[in-house]
């Protein structure tokens, strides 16, 4: 049997007052596969990852997560929450050390300390800020803000990672890093939906393209459309 | 000048010896300042935090009448008070008239809107994506506002220190509440204000220098806490 996709949307629409912010008639997302969102600014890119990370309920339509229609209420939210990571365009970074907010996530979910400390140090060897955990989280460069922000959803294992123009106002050598981590994740079975405006970087290893035009899903297309 | 002069010498003798009548008014001082502000924050933070932080319809008039509750004449609040804790009043019965207890209930008062003022700025000033991010990185709602107040710490701490500061520069409740009475309610405002009208310029200045020295104590830690 075949198992249900990560995410199904059926019919699913979003309003701000009159606007139609997004429209999405119907589209799956399979686990472990690589997405890119694509699409000018307000094309309703950002509210399609607030969505999916099950932070924003749409104005009509079914949103299902591995089988299930999710339902809009807070207690039914938070463990689906805990599930997915968004990594938003300028990630907000508590004003504390860099290890405290990468161990965040695990710290309000009740993970037990020796393996929470285990995980940050990984997650922050993984985006090549090793020795980073000390410093305050605020002092950091825009691109190394960006770094720590993808190892604190990195240390979540993530079933989906949602990222929101992760390579703007970033540093060559940090958009290097983040794609290359990317790159590596839906061989883990982690899906990845990246919303970008310039879908160059990753291109090569995309399984789809979500193409969004005035919040319309304009089309869908293989790894080298865009 | 001759006569400041020497009021000034003699006030610091009076401080260099550790007068008794000084040592103590400083101390009831900083007893009932501490608790009156320990009991203000324990309102006016939580207080703060949710005008500050919830949507409701009467918002706006809240946060007015927040704003004048801080200007509310110290006498009053003594006069209010006094009312409510002498022996004809419904809370006679506790005796709590001319007692630091008094003081500290007029003083809680006093603060209250203060610390929650500052609170309520402190929070309206944070950083709008802390929720939202701690919502995405799955915190449950009661640990995302945690998050936030752990964000806006150093304001809540000035709110706290303000608190502090009005209470023990404050006259009019420890006057009406407390009594004045020598080593017992005696404040280092209410001493000021006995020895001046004695004429003892000497203990009063002494008092004023102490009470400055505070004043510029938190007032420094507050320019501390603003700079993080």
């Amino acid at each position: 049997m075949t198992p249900p996709p990560l995410y199904r949307l059926d019919g699913i629409r979003k309003r701000y007052g009159d606007r139609l912010a997004l429209d999405v008639p119907a589209l799956s997302l399979r686990e472990g596969a690589l997405y890119l969102l694509t699409g000018e600014n307000g094309s309703g890119k950002s509210t399609m990852l607030q969505i999916l990370a099950f932070l924003l309920p749409p104005s009509a339509g079914v949103l299902a997560y591995r089988g299930n229609p999710v339902e809009w209420r807070e207690a039914a939210l938070l463990p689906l929450r805990r599930q997915v990571s968004l990594l938003h365009q300028s990630p907000h970074l508590f004003d504390r050390s860099v290890a405290d907010n990468v161990g965040y996530a695990l710290k309000v979910r009740g993970t037990e300390e020796g393996a929470a400390h285990r995980r940050v140090v990984e997650s922050l060897e993984a985006v090549g800020l090793s020795g980073f955990g000390a410093r305050r989280a605020r002092r950091l460069s825009g691109g190394e803000r960006q770094r720590v922000a993808l190892a604190r959803a990195l240390a979540l294992s993530p079933r989906a990672l949602l990222l929101d123009e992760p390579f703007s106002g970033v540093d060559k050598p940090s958009a290097a890093v983040i794609r290359d981590v990317i790159a590596t994740l839906p061989a883990r079975g982690t899906t990845v939906v990246l919303a970008t405006h310039d879908p160059a970087p990753l291109r090569g290893q995309a399984d789809d393209t979500l193409r969004l035009y005035e919040g319309a899903l304009a089309g869908t297309g293989g790894a080298d459309d865009g | 000048m001759g006569f400041l002069a020497e009021s000034l010498r003699a006030s610091a003798a009076l401080i260099a010896g550790l007068d008794p009548d000084l040592r103590s008014a400083v101390w009831v001082s900083l007893y009932v300042s501490f608790w009156s502000t320990i009991l203000a924050s324990a309102a006016g933070v939580p207080l703060g935090l949710w005008i500050g932080l919830s949507h409701f319809p009467l918002k706006r008039p809240a946060i007015t009448a927040l704003n004048s509750l801080t200007a509310v004449p110290t006498v009053l609040i003594g006069l209010l008070v006094y009312g409510f804790i002498s022996r004809q009043g419904p809370l006679g019965g506790f005796g709590l008239l001319f007692t630091p207890g008094a003081i500290i209930v007029g003083d809680a008062i006093l603060a209250t809107p203060i610390v929650a003022n500052f609170t309520l700025a402190a929070a309206r000033g944070a950083d709008p994506a802390i929720v939202p991010t701690a919502l995405t990185l799955g915190a449950t709602r009661a640990q995302s506002t945690l998050t936030l107040v752990s964000e806006i710490r150093f304001g809540v701490v000035a709110a706290v220190i303000s608190g502090f500061g009005r209470v023990v520069s404050e006259v009019g409740v420890a006057m009406m509440l407390g009594g004045n009475i020598r080593g017992f309610t005696r404040t280092m405002t209410t001493a000021i204000a006995l020895e001046t009208s004695k004429g003892e310029f000497a203990l009063g200045i002494a008092l004023g220098l102490v009470l400055l020295a505070v004043a510029f104590a938190v007032n420094v830690l507050l320019h501390l806490l603003q700079q993080k």
